[in-house]
C-alpha cells in the first residue's frame, strides 16, 4: 500500500530521519535500509493514527486562506483554539494540510 | 448606492417608480466576463488564495473574495462567471478584482464583454396569498404543484421574469438582466397579489 510522507516532517519523523542520517554517515546502516525504515515509518504512522488514537481534537479559528488542489486541502487559521478534552490552547497562526486517505487505496 | 437598496423604511420610496411602496431587495447578481487569454488552472489553484480546483468534478477553479463577498468560476478558456454580489456595481468590482488576481499571477488577462446575466430579488408583501386562486385565474402563466414545490411559479411574459410566490407573502423574482425589470415585474404582480390576499380567520 502506498503511503503519504506527510508525517516525516513531524517531530518524531525528523528525529528518526536525523538518526538514520547519522547511522548512514558513520557506516552502521546502508542507505537502502535507511530508506526502507522511512517507508515503514510512513506506514506505521498511518496505521497507528487510524487504529490506536481514539482522542479527538477540535480546532476553531478564523479561516484566513483555504486551498484545494490535487486532493489536498490547505487551511491557514488565525487565532485558533485547539481543544482536547479539558485542555485548551490558543495559537496565533496555524497551517493545516489534509490529504484524502482514499487516494492511497485507489 | 444612489438607488434604494431595499432597506425598507430607512429611505423614502419613490412612489412613481414603486407604486406598491415596496422595493424588491437584490439578493444575487450573476455576471460573466472574458479575460481573453488561456489560463493554466492548476497553476492558478496552487498560487492564488482561497481557490478550489478538482478537475474530476468541475472543470473550473472556484475562487472567493471577501469584499465584495462573491464567488468566481474561472475556466481554462479565460471565461469567468462571478456570483453572489448584491448589486451590479459590486458584481463588476468583484469581477475586476478577480481579473487583477489572475493578472498578478502572470496571465495577460483583459476585461472583455462584461455582462450582467441574471438578477435575483426578493420582497415580502406582508399578507398571505391564495395560491390556488391565483394559479386558476392566471393559468397561462402559473404553475402550482404544492406536492412538488410549495411556491407558485409565475412566468411573466412582459418583462420576461420568473416569480416564485409563496403563501406567506414572500416573493422571489429572477431572470432580470437589469434591475428595472425586477421592479416592473413586481409592480405588475402586486395588484394581482392583493386580489388574492387570503382572509385570515
Amino acid at each position: 500500500m502506498a503511503t503519504f510522507e506527510l508525517y516525516r516532517r513531524s517531530t518524531i519523523g525528523m528525529c528518526l530521519t536525523d538518526t538514520l542520517d547519522e547511522m548512514v554517515q558513520n557506516g552502521t546502516l546502508r542507505p537502502e535500509l535507511a530508506f526502507q525504515v522511512l517507508v515503514q515509518f510512513d506506514k506505521s504512522m498511518t496505521e497507528a493514527l487510524e487504529n490506536q488514537v481514539k482522542s479527538k481534537v477540535t480546532i476553531k479559528g478564523h479561516l484566513h486562506t483555504y486551498r484545494f488542489c490535487d486532493n489536498v486541502w490547505t487551511f491557514i487559521l488565525q487565532n485558533a483554539t485547539f481543544k482536547h478534552e479539558e485542555c485548551q490552547e490558543n495559537v496565533g497562526r496555524v497551517k493545516i494540510v489534509a490529504c484524502d486517505s482514499k487516494l492511497l487505496t485507489q | 448606492m444612489a438607488d434604494q437598496g431595499g432597506l425598507e423604511g430607512s429611505q423614502p420610496v419613490d412612489l412613481k417608480k414603486h407604486p406598491s411602496g415596496i422595493v424588491p431587495t437584490l439578493q444575487n447578481i450573476v455576471s460573466t466576463v472574458n479575460l481573453d487569454c488561456k489560463l493554466d488552472l492548476k497553476n492558478i489553484a496552487l498560487s492564488a488564495r482561497n481557490a478550489e480546483y478538482n478537475p474530476k468534478r468541475f472543470a473550473a477553479v472556484i475562487m472567493r473574495i471577501r469584499e465584495p463577498k462573491t464567488t468566481a468560476l474561472i475556466f481554462a478558456s479565460g471565461k469567468m462567471v462571478c456570483t453572489g454580489a448584491k448589486s451590479e456595481q459590486q458584481s463588476k468590482l468583484a469581477a475586476r478584482k478577480y481579473a487583477r488576481i489572475i493578472q498578478k499571477l502572470g496571465f495577460p488577462a483583459k476585461f472583455k464583454d462584461f455582462k450582467i446575466q441574471n438578477i435575483v430579488g426578493s420582497c415580502d408583501v406582508k399578507f398571505p396569498i391564495r395560491l390556488e386562486g391565483l394559479a386558476y385565474s392566471h393559468g397561462a402563466f402559473s404553475s402550482y404543484e404544492p406536492e412538488l414545490f410549495p411556491g407558485l411559479i409565475y412566468r411573466m411574459k412582459q418583462p420576461k421574469i420568473v416569480l416564485l410566490i409563496f403563501v406567506s407573502g414572500k416573493i422571489v423574482l429572477t431572470g432580470a438582466k437589469v434591475r428595472d425589470e425586477t421592479y416592473t415585474a413586481f409592480e405588475n404582480i402586486y395588484p394581482v397579489l392583493t386580489e388574492f390576499r387570503k382572509n385570515q380567520q
